[in-house]
């Protein structure tokens, strides 16, 4: 199935994802007809958002990921966690995964957060009876406010919610982590202990990728960064070292990315 | 447990596999729909009554029309209703089906786009709230019959007979087509977003051309054939028959309703499989 070295947990080759965008503003039947008969076709964009990048991850190492937005970080991520297919190239992956994206799963906003949980759990591939057993835990390391656990999310603040997004994925005991943008929510105590989760999670031998704007605490986490520019690695290595220069670029990229703009 | 992702290509997903994932979350589509139901109807309990109470209205403005249009008379009168109400309520179980199904898709794409999962359990999640739905149903149908039997003791309606044991059958080919067409739907609204607009249409007119709100009998020789082409028609004729006759569907009901759930659950479930690697890049 695959030639895959048993101490690797991700192994990318070649991959390149691609999107086509659609330029007209929505894809109805009643558009396509209409286009159809003035002999038009769709005016359609390409995207590379990932361009031919190969990358192993050892089991237990935690990855950061740096990029300016759009470098296609999330695309990466979407990749490995197999929700979205290659357009080239072969990603393999050697465990559950479990993910923790920047949207948020984002079930009704009626339900309350320990339904959220449920679901949560449930969407990541795991039984009732399972999920059933882990929500009280969840529910303890989520730590919202007195009474707040039982009433609709949509009356909790940003930083609740994505606490009980977090809990759900830190603690259904995956082998292999993705947090999108996850980590800098919540406030510092949360921040502590989700901290001390994920070395707890990474000493057990699982593979943790963070994609995140706090160099700071990817400094503090991880065994190595990776910066993604344009769809390809500019550079990959020692945490303060990748980030350094990933500020640096950000500092004089000012004037410089403007002018590529133009 | 190694996954391989491979670039996407339009074929079917190793299928053992699929559905043996599929299975194993099966769980997570059922909770998903008590949720979904939970959350809509937190706020409003009338809303449940609704469920029911909506269709049954329904059913007596339909039942005024046809005896309006064909004149009426007591016993057959009854039986008319009780022949529109089935009808309307299995109807409406296979039309929520195929309507909500049509739509999990591209209403869950959130969850399309953060999580792996097997992307058959949304429209399968939707069956299930289909039948939430429809089960109620059934015993205020049958209270309606036994009330009805009190009012009108020459009613012409069946006492309890071994043939309500087919209902199940019927119910599950009825649910399998309506599951066939709503993966059918729910991709085709991946590519084109007024689909299920559309479909709303389809499934309004759909009632009349089922032997829904007229009898099955009413076709004779090869305006018969008429029944076959509708992929609901056998299934609801064999229905009726079943309740409202208390005999055994026809050979040919039969036949038909079988083939109506195999072509469209291989038909639907191969144009989704075969494309729901996609789903994700598209919603
Ligand atoms: N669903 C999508 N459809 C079309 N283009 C997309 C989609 N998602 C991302 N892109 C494009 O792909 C590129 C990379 O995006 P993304 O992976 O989200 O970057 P990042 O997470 O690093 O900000 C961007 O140019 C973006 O416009
Ligand atoms: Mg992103």
């Amino acid at each position: 199935m695959s030639d895959m070295k048993t101490d690797l947990a991700i192994k990318i080759e070649n991959l390149s994802v691609r999107y086509t965008i659609n330029i007209d503003n929505k894809i109805t039947m009643k558009n396509a007809l209409m286009r159809a008969s003035r002999g038009e076709r769709v005016k359609t964009k390409v995207v590379e958002a990932v361009n031919n990048l190969s990358l192993e991850v050892k089991h237990g190492t935690v990855l950061g990921i740096v990029g300016a937005n759009g470098a296609g970080k999330s695309t990466l991520m979407r990749t490995i966690a197999g929700i979205l297919p290659p357009t080239q190239g072969r990603v393999s992956v050697n465990g559950k995964v479990s993910t923790l994206l920047a949207l948020g799963v984002g079930f009704n906003q009626s339900l309350s957060g320990r339904d959220n949980i449920i679901l949560g759990g449930l969407a990541a591939g795991m039984t009732l009876s399972q999920i059933s057993e882990k929500t009280d835990e969840i529910a303890k390391f989520a730590d919202l406010p007195d009474g707040f656990l039982d009433v609709p999310v949509r009356t909790y603040s940003a930083g609740m919610y994505s606490r009980v997004a977090f809990s759900v994925a830190v603690n259904i005991s995956p082998d292999i982590l993705l947090l999108d943008e996850a980590l800098s929510t919540g406030d510092a105590t949360f921040k502590e202990k989700s901290f001390n989760r994920l070395r707890e999670l990474c000493e057990q031998a699982r593979t943790i990728l963070i994609v995140s704007h706090a160099l700071s605490s990817l400094n503090e986490l991880c065994d190595s960064v990776l910066w993604l520019h344009q769809g390809r690695i500019r550079e990959i290595g020692k945490p303060e070292q990748v980030t350094d220069n990933y500020l640096k670029f950000l500092n004089v990229g000012k004037t410089s990315t403007a002018l590529e703009d133009l | 447990m190694i996954q391989v992702f491979e670039p996407y290509r339009k074929k079917l997903p190793p299928l053992r596999a699929y559905f043996r994932e599929f299975w194993r979350r099966r769980e997570f589509a059922s909770q998903l729909s008590i949720y979904d139901d939970k959350a809509e109807y937190l706020d409003s309990k009338l809303g449940k009554v609704w469920l029911v109470v909506n269709p049954l209205f329904l059913a007596g403005i339909y039942f005024l029309l046809v005896s309006v249009i064909q004149g009426r008379n007591g016993n057959t009168g009854f039986s008319t209703l009780c022949h529109i109400l089935i009808g309307l309520f299995t109807f409406y179980f296979a039309q929520n089906c195929i309507s909500i199904g049509a739509q999990s898709i591209t209403r869950g794409s959130r969850l399309i786009l953060n999580q792996a999962f097997p992307r058959m359990l949304l429209p399968y999640s939707s069956a299930h709230s289909a039948l939430r739905q429809f089960l109620p149903t059934m015993p205020i149908y049958i209270a309606i019959v036994l009330i009805g039997k009190l009012i009108f003791p020459n009613a012409n309606l069946p006492g309890l007979n071994w043939n309500y044991l087919l209902i199940p059958l019927v119910l599950i080919s009825l649910a399998l087509t309506s599951f066939g067409l709503a993966l059918f739907f729910a991709t085709l609204n991946v590519y084109f977003r007024d689909t299920t607009k559309l479909l709303n249409y389809i499934l309004r007119i759909w009632l009349y051309a089922c032997p829904v709100l007229w009898l099955p009998e009413v076709l004779t020789g090869w305006h018969r054939a008429f029944l076959y082409v509708n992929p609901l028609g056998p299934a609801l004729a064999a229905n009726s028959r079943i309740w409202i006759e208390g005999s055994t569907p026809t050979a040919a009901q039969f036949v038909a309703m079988f083939a109506w759930a195999l072509f469209a659950m291989l038909f639907g479930g191969y144009f989704f499989l075969t494309r729901e690697r996609e789903f994700a890049i598209r919603v």
